[in-house]
């Protein structure tokens, strides 16, 4: 079906059940985020209530920038693709066990978690959202000393879950590329999906087009896993993962991607010189049926 | 109404169409207009050619109704308008400086394209019975900016605002079209996917202005809102063309045409090359922004967001090719 890309089907799909419970947060959270935060303010309505159903009784430390910051734009340069960058400083680098991403206004609060295996090095973590309207955003980080840290940012956007598809949106479902640094120690990852946010018109039929998204990424390096996420209807179409490390990243790089329809997509970079060298296969919508 | 002819408006008029002008004779033209509208200033850039130059301003600035170049032409039968403005009160200022100067009917109102800017005042020109004239893409694009245009500019329209004043054209151009105002030709050509998807540039061949909307912005940085490299393509086959004078759709009025061009060229090729550069490097869009054609801010007014924008969007597009 994909004439240039080397065919590798997920041989361990991840369990299906934990892709249908993903959805079912993600739409529970949509019914109550929007009726909890109409005019609310950065602090309060969906965030409180995200709040309480993560992080009850957690203390989330906000002081330390060296630590871990928080990169958006205030004024975003696309409501459809917002990018957002978290850093980590050289005392969290090997320290993190799992990121939570937070858009407080969105209908889907919940962007991505991010769980981090014991010891990955991960320095950076970059990726593009959909931000719906006005709001904070957060990104809350669980270290593997059982600490809780919070950066949030103020984000002035607003349209960007009901902007209709682009152009761009066509092409190859589940196409991945790699765009490894110079120096090897990030890597830039481009998905071909619409991710459709399910609040979205087409534009010539003016019919509602259904929620179609990725909703699932395993990131490894040299046969070991840097990360898994959960994602959801908050990624921008052809979402994007920017990995950062502290060390190089050997090579070969896999990206394996399970989206909401249950189609598996993988690619593989194998440190050629030459750069966007990109593969990928998808194992097809009902693949493991 | 508005048709009724004044005197000195018909003496001024037969003025316009007969006597030889300077280039660039400034007109002001202030006070009440026919109907009491304010009356746009205008400059008067040949016989029977009139522009309003827009004020640099953002988008969401005081005055951002009156950012665009827009203005007429006037034949021997007829007016053609060429864009009217950010508000239909801009439109109906054009209206009453187009009164001052002449009593002739305005057959034809032409878009250069969908930007708010260029387009909100078409409503103000209803009552005149004109034909809408514009890229045969603007229909489209002014359907998918219905509800934008609703919910961003409400106070530019005539309360209440309603879908009706957003005004489609009538006549769609497919690649060129004649225009004939009565002892003058207006030659329209509709380009591709550059600043928009729906850019229309037109010559008065009498007089040898070409009227190039945004396809050609001057001191104002342009805003990608199509294909940075169609729009280095297309402003190649603008530079072929043979004109006395250039009406961009912002900034002041030139001469030379390729001259005008340049700057603008050099800003959509150090952006292409700037994010091929980093799109090659693995680089985030965040770093895109900040680094890409950084040389070039000093250069052009209203930088800060839009450049981001522009770098976003060519990063999106140039991340598949």
């Amino acid at each position: 079906m994909h004439a240039h890309s080397v065919s590798q089907p997920v041989s361990q799909p991840w369990p299906q059940a934990r892709v249908a419970v993903l959805a079912c947060l993600l739409l529970g959270f949509g019914g109550e985020a929007s009726a909890i935060s109409d005019g609310q303010t950065p602090s309060s309505g969906a965030w409180e209530y995200l709040q309480r159903q993560f992080y009850p009784d957690r203390s989330l430390g906000v002081l330390d920038e060296n630590f871990m910051s928080l990169e958006a734009p205030a004024n975003t340069p696309d409501p459809a693709a917002t990018p957002l960058t978290l850093h980590f400083g050289t005392a969290a680098v090997g320290h993190i066990r799992q990121i939570r991403i937070i858009i407080d206004n969105n209908p889907s609060p919940v962007a991505a978690t991010f769980d981090l295996p014991s010891g990955a090095r991960v320095a950076e973590l970059g990726l593009r959202v959909r931000i719906d309207r006005f709001t904070s955003v957060r990104a809350i980080a669980e270290t593997t000393d059982g600490r809780f840290e919070m950066r949030s940012a103020w984000v002035n956007a607003s349209g960007g879950c009901s902007a209709p598809p682009s152009t761009l949106a066509a092409g190859t479902l589940g196409e991945i590329r790699f765009r490894p640094s110079p120096d090897a120690r990030s890597m830039l990852i481009s998905i071909r999906h619409p991710n459709n946010s399910g609040f979205q018109i087409d534009p010539r039929s003016g019919e509602p087009i259904a929620a179609h998204y990725v909703s699932h990424m395993r990131f490894s390096s040299a046969g070991q896993t840097l990360l898994e996420a959960d994602t959801g209807i908050s990624l921008s179409e052809n979402p994007t993962l920017r990995i950062g490390s502290d060390q190089p990243l050997p090579a070969p790089i896999a990206m394996e991607i399970i989206d909401s329809a249950d189609a598996h997509f993988t690619g593989s970079w194998n440190g050629a010189v030459a750069s966007n060298v990109a593969t990928s296969t998808a194992a097809g919508a009902g693949g493991t049926r | 109404m508005l048709h009724r002819a004044l005197a000195p408006a018909r003496l001024r008029a037969w003025l316009l169409q007969t006597v030889t002008w300077p280039l660039a004779v400034l007109m002001s033209l202030p006070g009440a207009g026919v109907g009491g509208a304010p009356a746009l200033q205008l400059q008067a850039l040949a016989p029977g050619v009139f522009v309003h130059i827009g004020q640099q301003l953002a988008l969401d600035a005081p005055g951002h109704d009156d950012i665009a170049n827009i203005g007429f032409i006037v034949g021997t039968r007829c007016i053609a308008v060429i864009d009217t403005g950010g508000s239909v009160r801009v439109g109906r200022a054009l209206l009453a400086a187009i009164r001052q100067i002449s009593p002739l009917p305005i057959c034809y109102v032409i878009n250069t394209h969908v930007h708010v800017d260029h387009v909100l005042g078409n409503a103000a020109f209803v009552l005149e019975h004109p034909k809408f004239v514009g890229h045969a893409a603007l229909a489209a694009a002014l359907a998918n900016s219905r509800d934008f245009f609703l919910q961003q500019y409400p106070e530019d329209l005539d309360q209440p605002p309603s879908a009706v004043q957003i005004i489609a054209p009538d006549i769609a151009v497919a690649s060129t079209l004649q225009l004939d105002l009565g002892g003058r030709r207006l030659s329209l050509k509709a380009w591709p996917l550059a600043h928009t998807d729906c850019d229309l540039t037109v010559l008065d061949t009498s007089s040898g202005t070409l009227w190039t909307g945004d396809l050609l912005f001057r001191d104002r940085l342009p805003a990608v809102d199509g294909s940075a490299s169609g729009w280095l393509t297309v402003l190649d086959g603008l530079a072929r063309l043979r004109v006395a004078r250039v009406v961009p759709g912002h900034g002041p009025i030139a001469g030379d045409l390729p001259l005008a061009l340049q700057p603008e060229r050099r800003y959509l090729r150090a952006l292409i090359d700037g994010v091929h550069d980093e799109l090659a490097r693995g680089d985030s869009m965040q770093q895109a922004i900040v680094q890409v054609a950084a040389v070039e801010q000093p250069r052009w007014l209203l930088w800060d967001g839009t450049h981001a924008r522009n770098v976003a969007r060519v990063y999106e597009q140039m991340e598949w090719q």
